[in-house]
C-alpha cells in the first residue's frame, strides 16, 4: 500500500512536469470547458425569460446556477484516457506498461487527479465570475450539501471506471473515434449536459436513470441544486454504488480480455 | 492555371490514401450523421419549450446549424489541414521542402493537405440549408440571397487569414501545435445565433477568434437581418486581414529563412 | 565494488542461489504463430473482403529450443523478420507462444507475475518508455517507484549508471530535445535502474552513430561483468555480437540455425578465403586463379574456396610479380548470409 502511494505521489510530479511544459494548450482547452456549457447556460436563459422566467421547476437563476456547478462537476469527473490508447498501442508504449510490475490504471487515476488539481481552482474562479454576472440563484440544502460530496466522488469513480474500460476498445479496434463518439453522444443527452434531466421526455429520464451516465454527472448536479428530495438522493447514492461496483468488474474483466488478446498478436 | 492544377493533384494525393479503404466512408458518413443528429436534437429540445429563440423562428436555426456544419466542414477540408501541417513541417524541418519548390510557399502550405472525408459534412450541411430554406418558404429575395454568398466568401478569407496569423506564429515559437485548436473550441458557440451571447462574447466571438462570421453574419444575411454596417465592417475586415496576415507571412517567412542556416 | 559497508548485506548482487540452480533462461519448442488478413487491392476484393475475410498463418518462431546460463551474454542473430524479436516479446511477457514453453528464473514469463516483472528488463531500440516531454530524471524516479528501488540503492546505481553512460547534463534535459544516441543512453540507464537479473536487448544500437554504438557495446559489456546480468540481445550488426558475445544464437524463417560460440560459427559456415595480394597495378586478369572481388590502385581482393586456398597462393606466389600477400576470413556479415542462404528447411 506504502509503495501505491509513492507511485501516485512519483505520478504526481511527472504529471505536473508534463502540464507545466503544456500549459498554453491548457489555457486553449479550459477555453473550451467552459464554453460549452455557458453556451447552454446562455441558451435556455433565454427561453426561460421568453417564458416568463422559468422552464419547468428551473427559474433563469436557476438555469445559470445548474450549468455553472454542471461545468464543475463535468471537470472533476472527466477523464480522457479513451483518446490516448490507440496511441498507446500504436507507438509501443501499452507494451512498456505490460512489463512494469504495476497495474497501468494507476498511473492513469494518479495523473488524471493531478491534473484536476491544478485546472479545478481556476475553473472555480471562473465559475464564481460566472455566477456574478449571470445572476445564478443557488438554494442549498444543507443534507443535500453534505450528501454532495459522496456523490460526487462516487460518480467520478464511476465515470472514470466506464471510460478506462471504454479506452480498452483499442485492442480490438482502431475505430475508437468512432466509437468514443456514440460514447459522448450518449454522455452529452443522458447525463443532462444539455437540458436538466427533468425537462426531458419521460421516457429519456427513466432511460438515463437506467444507465449510468446520469449518475456520473447529472446526479450530483442535481444533488448540489436541492433538486432532489433526501430520500431520492439515498436512493441515488445507493444506485451509484451499484454502478461502481459493475464498473469494477467491468474494468477487470475487459482489461483481462484485453491483455490476451494483445498478447495473442503483440501490436 | 497552375494553381488549379496544382490543387487537384494535392487533392487525388489525398484523396486516394483515403479511399483505399471503403469502410473509411461509411465510418465517416456514421460519424457525420452523429454529429449533426446531436445537434439537431438539441435544436429539437429547445424548441420543444419555446416558439422562438432570441427572436429567431426553428427553421431559421436550422439555416444557422446547416450552415455551421457546411462551414466548419470546409474549414476542416481546406484550411485547417494545411495549417496543422505547416505548423508541423516548421518544427520538424521538412518546410525547407516546401521552400525550394518553385512555387509560392504560402499558397503550398495551404493546399497541401485535404480532410477528405469533410465532403460529407460538406454535403450534409449544405442539405440541410436547403431544407431550411424551402421550410422558410423562399422569402428569400435576390438581394439577401447575393448578400449571403458575399458573407459566405469574406467569412472565408476572414477565417483563412485567421488560421494563417495563428500558424505563422509557429515561425517564432516552436511550440505552438495546438493552438489552432481554440478556433474549434470556439466553433461550438457558433451553433446558436451569436446575438444570444453578452456583449463581451459576442465581442470576443466576432473581432478575436472570427466565429461569427463563419456562421451568424451570413445567415443573417440571409434572413434579412444583416444591416450596412456589419456588411462594411465584414468586407473592410476580410481586406484588412487578407492583407495583415500575408504581410506577416512574409515576415514570418525571412526570419525563418534567416535562423534555418 | 568501492566503498560498500562491507557487514551490510548486499541487496545489489544475484542471489547465490541463483548462480547455482541452472539455466537461468529455458526454451523448449516454442513457437509463434500469427494469423493475418490478407489483404487485397481492387474494388472487388474490398467488397467481398467485408464478408469473407481471408487468413494466412504467418510462423514467426517455430520450435525453438535452448538456454542460458547465469551471467552469459548471448547474441541473436537473424536478418529482419527472422523471429527475434518475436521470441524477446515472449521472454518477456508481452506474447503468448502457440506451442511450446520457456521459463526465466523459473517463471512462466506470459504468466507477467510481479515478482518475474521486477527482475527483467526490455530495452528496444527507437522504442521509448521515457516520458517525452520532460527530462529523463523524472522517468527513472517513476521507475525507481514502481521497481520500489530502496533510495540508497537508487541513488547508488544512478552515479555508477551515469558515469558508465556519461549522463550527466542530459538527465535534465527534457527527453525531446535529446539526439537519438543520447535518448538510447537514457533509455538503456532507465531499463537498468532495478538492476534485473535478466536483461533483453532488442537492436539496442539501430540508427546510431558508430561512436555511440561503441559506447553503448562497451557498456553493456561492463555492466554484465559488474553486475552478473544475463544478457540476451538482438541485432543485426555484426560489430555488436562479435564485441559482445562469445556464444551466438542464430535464428531464420523463425528456426533455430545454429546455437554455439560464434568462432565455432565462422567456422562451419566459412566455406572460402578472402586472399589480398598487392601487384604494381590492375592490369592483370586474375580470374584464373579465384573470383577477383576488387581491385584498387594494384591490390587485388580474390574469393578462393577454403580447401583451395594453400595451392592457390602458391600459384600467386610462382606466377606473379608479388608485392604483398593476406590471407584473411570473409567477414562475418557474409558468413552470416551464408549461412542464412545455406539453411533448406
Amino acid at each position: 500500500m506504502k509503495s501505491l502511494l509513492q507511485l501516485y505521489l512519483q505520478q504526481f510530479k511527472t504529471t505536473f512536469a508534463t502540464m507545466f511544459q503544456y500549459r498554453a494548450s491548457l489555457v486553449i482547452w479550459m477555453i473550451g470547458q467552459v464554453l460549452e456549457p455557458l453556451v447552454y447556460l446562455i441558451v435556455w436563459s433565454t427561453v426561460s425569460n421568453g417564458n416568463g422566467g422559468s422552464i419547468g421547476t428551473y427559474t433563469t437563476g436557476a438555469f445559470a446556477a445548474y450549468f455553472i456547478i454542471l461545468m464543475l462537476v463535468n471537470q472533476f469527473t472527466y477523464t480522457w484516457v479513451m483518446f490516448d490508447y490507440e496511441y498507446r498501442i500504436r507507438e509501443g508504449y501499452l507494451s512498456f506498461a505490460l512489463l512494469k510490475p504495476v497495474h497501468p490504471i494507476h498511473s492513469d487515476i494518479a495523473d488524471n487527479i493531478m491534473s484536476k488539481t491544478i485546472t479545478l481552482p481556476i475553473l472555480t474562479v471562473i465559475a464564481i465570475g460566472l455566477a456574478f454576472a449571470f445572476h445564478a440563484r443557488l438554494n442549498v440544502t444543507p443534507w443535500l450539501a453534505v450528501l454532495f460530496i459522496p456523490g460526487l466522488l462516487l460518480a467520478f469513480a464511476l465515470r472514470f471506471l466506464l471510460e478506462w474500460t471504454l479506452a480498452q476498445c483499442a485492442f480490438w479496434t482502431t475505430r475508437v473515434s468512432a466509437i468514443n463518439q456514440i460514447y459522448f453522444f450518449l454522455l452529452l443527452f443522458l447525463s443532462g449536459q444539455i437540458a436538466p434531466l427533468s425537462l426531458l421526455p419521460r421516457a429519456v429520464q427513466i432511460a438515463a436513470k437506467v444507465l449510468p451516465f446520469y449518475w456520473t454527472i447529472g446526479f450530483p448536479t442535481e444533488l448540489l441544486l436541492g433538486k432532489i428530495t433526501v430520500t431520492g438522493a439515498l436512493i441515488g447514492l445507493g444506485v451509484q454504488i451499484i454502478w461502481v461496483a459493475i464498473a469494477v468488474f467491468l474494468v477487470r474483466v475487459v482489461w483481462r480480455l484485453g491483455v490476451k488478446a494483445y498478447a495473442a498478436v503483440g501490436q | 492555371m497552375s494553381y488549379f492544377r496544382l490543387v487537384r493533384v494535392f487533392f487525388r494525393v489525398n484523396l486516394v490514401g483515403e479511399v483505399a479503404y471503403r469502410i473509411n466512408f461509411f465510418i465517416n458518413l456514421f460519424q457525420s450523421i452523429l454529429g449533426l443528429g446531436t445537434a439537431l436534437l438539441g435544436m429539437a429540445i429547445i424548441f420543444s419549450f419555446t416558439g422562438s429563440l432570441g427572436g429567431w423562428l426553428p427553421n431559421e436555426i436550422l439555416a444557422l446549424v446547416g450552415v455551421y456544419v457546411m462551414i466548419g466542414g470546409i474549414i476542416r477540408f481546406t484550411i485547417q489541414p494545411g495549417m496543422e501541417q505547416l505548423i508541423e513541417s516548421v518544427r520538424d524541418g521538412t518546410f525547407d521542402f516546401m521552400l525550394t519548390k518553385p512555387e509560392d510557399a504560402q499558397l503550398m502550405a495551404s493546399i497541401n493537405r485535404f480532410g477528405i472525408w469533410e465532403i460529407i459534412n460538406i454535403c450534409l450541411g449544405f442539405a440541410l440549408l436547403l431544407i431550411a430554406l424551402v421550410r422558410l418558404g423562399g422569402n428569400i429575395g435576390g438581394l439577401a440571397a447575393l448578400e449571403f454568398v458575399a458573407m459566405l466568401l469574406t467569412g472565408a478569407v476572414i477565417i483563412y487569414s485567421f488560421f494563417l496569423t495563428l500558424a505563422t506564429l509557429a515561425f517564432w515559437l516552436v511550440r505552438v501545435e495546438n493552438i489552432l485548436t481554440i478556433f474549434q473550441s470556439m466553433y461550438e458557440a457558433g451553433r446558436w445565433p451569436v446575438s444570444l451571447y453578452p456583449a463581451w462574447l459576442r465581442y470576443g466571438l466576432t473581432f478575436v477568434i472570427p466565429v461569427a462570421f463563419a456562421t451568424t453574419v451570413p445567415v443573417e444575411a440571409l434572413t434579412n437581418r444583416l444591416n450596412g454596417v456589419t456588411l462594411l465592417v465584414a468586407f473592410g475586415l476580410a481586406v484588412i486581414l487578407a492583407l495583415v496576415s500575408r504581410a506577416f507571412w512574409k515576415i514570418g517567412l525571412k526570419h525563418y529563412s534567416g535562423t534555418s542556416a | 565494488m568501492a566503498g560498500r559497508n562491507p557487514g551490510k548485506p548486499d541487496s545489489l548482487s544475484p542471489p547465490a542461489k541463483l548462480r547455482a540452480a541452472g539455466p537461468v533462461v529455458k526454451i523448449q519448442g516454442l513457437s509463434k504463430t500469427y494469423t493475418v488478413n490478407e489483404q487485397e487491392a481492387g474494388a472487388k476484393a474490398t467488397i467481398r473482403a467485408i464478408f469473407h475475410r481471408q487468413k494466412t498463418e504467418v510462423p514467426a518462431v517455430d520450435d525453438i529450443t535452448f538456454s542460458m546460463m547465469p551471467g552469459e551474454i548471448v547474441g541473436f542473430l537473424g536478418p529482419n523478420g527472422a523471429g527475434k524479436t518475436t521470441t524477446l516479446k515472449m521472454l518477456s511477457g508481452l506474447l503468448y507462444p502457440t506451442r511450446g514453453n520457456a521459463t526465466v528464473m523459473g517463471h512462466v514469463p506470459w504468466k507477467r507475475e510481479k515478482t518475474f516483472l521486477r527482475q527483467i528488463t526490455l530495452v528496444m531500440g527507437q522504442r521509448n518508455q521515457l516520458v517525452w516531454d520532460i527530462a529523463p530524471i523524472h522517468s527513472f524516479e517513476l521507475n525507481r517507484v514502481i521497481y520500489r528501488i530502496p533510495l540508497e540503492d537508487y541513488r547508488r546505481i544512478l552515479k555508477e549508471l551515469t558515469e558508465l553512460l556519461e549522463l550527466g547534463p542530459l538527465l535534465v534535459k527534457p527527453v525531446r530535445n535529446l539526439s537519438l544516441g543520447e535518448r538510447m543512453k537514457c533509455e538503456i540507464a532507465a531499463a537498468l535502474l532495478h538492476r534485473p537479473q535478466v536483461v533483453f536487448l532488442d537492436e539496442p544500437t539501430i540508427g546510431l552513430d558508430v561512436t555511440m554504438q561503441r559506447r553503448i557495446r562497451s557498456f553493456i559489456a561492463e555492466y554484465n561483468k559488474r553486475f552478473g546480468a544475463t544478457v540476451l540481445m538482438t541485432s543485426h550488426y555484426m560489430a555488436d555480437v562479435a564485441a559482445l558475445c562469445r556464444r551466438v544464437v542464430v535464428i531464420h524463417h523463425g528456426h533455430l540455425l545454429f546455437d554455439g560460440e560464434l568462432a565455432l560459427l565462422l567456422q562451419k559456415f566459412t566455406s572460402h578465403k578472402t586472399i589480398s595480394i598487392q601487384l604494381g597495378e590492375c592490369q592483370a586478369d586474375l580470374n584464373a586463379y579465384g573470383e577477383v572481388l576488387s581491385c584498387e590502385d594494384g591490390r587485388y581482393t580474390l574469393r578462393v574456396p577454403k580447401a583451395e586456398t594453400a595451392r592457390i597462393t602458391e600459384r600467386l606466389l610462382a606466377d606473379l610479380p608479388v608485392v604483398d600477400l593476406l590471407v584473411e576470413d570473409p567477414p562475418i556479415e557474409e558468413v552470416i548470409d551464408r549461412a542464412f542462404t545455406e539453411w533448406n528447411p
